[in-house]
């Protein structure tokens, strides 16, 4: 789900930059506001290295196979640094792997963080509700399928509105579904992939979850 | 997984020799003024100079051809679905399928902007390691965390890389069939990943006792050195060709203002 270079008009590419910058100045005040972030700085770093090297890894979806985007996890796991996070990782896809490209990696950004930062609050409001890991379950999976829900219709409506062609309006709405309906399965797979992660860390490591800069 | 990203930065080229903060900025504004052209006329234009550069970059073709390959199948998909559904006038009919005029140009425009940019984006992280170019981007002004972020995380890929390979090998001579999806082997995988980003956490924590000892304290270097001093680093030739690439850059943006 990247869009790649020459695809989108300049506006959009730099609106794309706009927005990414607001959010990265949005997001380092609030890793500052709460003071010196040299510890946060490394773990988060290889986190980001680690989800990176995961989402290379496919899952299978016969006849075909997936990688997983994560970003609803990101958020979960590292809570306002996520969109830095996401930003480097996808600067890394970019230009090693030519995923995207470095004039839509504005857009690329803000189409993966905002959600993956909406999903860290959606997470967090599980904080509200009796202690059970049901609930916990439910919130990461809200927040992994609905991270990347709103990042699937993001990239549909961009892509397919912003080709520069004329295409009918019933062809394009019909783009636009067939688009959100492959990528609703994939946000069922991830909200499951985060609903057993959250669980694994639980389990194994619940400092992963415990070390969010908002607590 | 190997990167490979700047196995060519050795070479001897002019593009070699530039200084990686001008190079930022002058192939960084091409890019974008790329991304603006959306006249076909500027097409050849546009070609020309990507043509030209490579060519005094010293990259090799194959280096290039490798890369294009990736990203294919969106373009592919590009290709063949916009001459198809997009437009009207219909300038070729076969059987049902008709090859439509506005979509083949739309076409035409997003492969000539793809491969482009694309090509300039190998020539500016190609012809460099990739360490002076985030030394570049931080003496421009990008912040210090998404700085120390960047060169960390860089650091450990390959190593990450590494261990999942070992991993997923493990899991293979276990019997794991990966090709099957189940319950159960949603859970394997989960745990793959899980034990990956644990591991992650894990060597954060030695990283980070390993960096204080050695001194990192954030907020303690700000260097700003930004594009004044380096244009009073560059060479005469250098600094004339930083000026003609923004140049090049900024009238294909006045031409395609002005079409």
């Amino acid at each position: 789900m990247h869009i790649p270079d020459g695809i989108l008009p300049p506006t959009v590419a730099i609106g794309g930059y706009a927005i990414t910058g607001g959010m990265i100045w949005y997001s380092l005040r609030k890793i500052n506001q709460y003071g010196d972030p040299s510890e946060q700085v490394p773990r988060a770093s290889l986190l980001t290295a680690g989800f990176f090297v995961a989402s290379l890894i496919h899952i299978p979806i016969p006849p075909f196979s997936i990688h997983l985007i994560l970003n609803g996890l990101v958020g979960v796991v590292l809570g306002y640094f996520a969109f830095p996070a996401i930003l480097i990782g996808l600067f890394f896809q970019a230009v090693m792997f030519q995923h995207g490209g470095l004039s839509s990696l504005g857009v690329n950004a803000a189409m993966m963080g905002i959600p993956a930062i909406l999903g860290y609050h959606l997470f967090q409001l599980h904080q509200s509700f009796p202690k059970s890991q049901r609930w916990t379950s439910v919130f990461a999976f809200l927040a992994g399928a609905g991270a990347l829900g709103l990042s699937a219709i993001i990239f549909t409506v961009l892509v397919v509105t912003t080709i520069p062609a004329d295409m009918n309006a019933t062809l394009e709405r019909n783009a636009i579904y067939l688009g959100l309906a492959g990528y609703s399965v994939q946000a069922l797979i991830e909200g499951t992939f985060t609903t057993l992660l959250v669980s694994f860390f639980q389990r194994v490591k619940p400092e992963l979850l415990s070390h969010s800069i908002d607590k | 997984m190997k990167l490979a990203l700047d196995q060519y930065a050795h070479l001897d080229s002019p593009l070699h020799c530039w200084n990686q903060q001008l190079k930022l900025i002058a192939l960084g504004g091409l890019i974008f003024a790329f991304a603006f052209v959306e006249t076909l006329a500027l097409l050849p234009a546009m070609v020309l100079i990507t043509a030209v550069l490579y060519r005094l970059s010293h990259l090799p073709l194959h280096f290039l051809m490798s890369r294009l390959r990736y990203p294919g199948i969106f373009i592919a998909v590009a290709v063949v679905v916009l001459p198809l559904v997009s437009g009207e006038t219909v300038i070729w009919e076969w059987g049902g399928i008709a090859i439509r005029q506005e979509g083949l140009l739309s076409m035409l425009l997003i492969v000539t902007r793809f491969v482009c940019i694309l090509t300039i984006s190998l020539i500016l992280f190609g012809t460099a390691p990739f360490l002076s170019s985030i030394k570049a981007m931080r003496s421009l002004g990008l912040p210090r965390i998404i700085v120390d972020m960047t060169l960390l995380s860089y650091r450990y890929l390959e190593s990450f890389g590494e261990i999942l390979t070992t991993m997923q090998r493990a899991m293979k001579l276990r019997g794991f069939d990966i090709h099957r999806l189940s319950r159960h082997n949603a859970k394997r995988l989960a745990s793959l990943i899980g034990s990956l980003l644990v591991r992650s956490y894990e060597q954060s924590q030695q990283v980070y006792q390993a960096m204080i000892l050695r001194g990192y304290s954030y907020g303690l270097r700000r260097q700003h050195a930004g594009l004044g001093a380096a244009l009073q680093e560059a060479t005469a030739p250098m600094q004339f060709w930083f000026w003609f690439t923004c140049a090049i850059a900024l009238s294909l943006i006045i031409a395609e203002t002005l079409s």
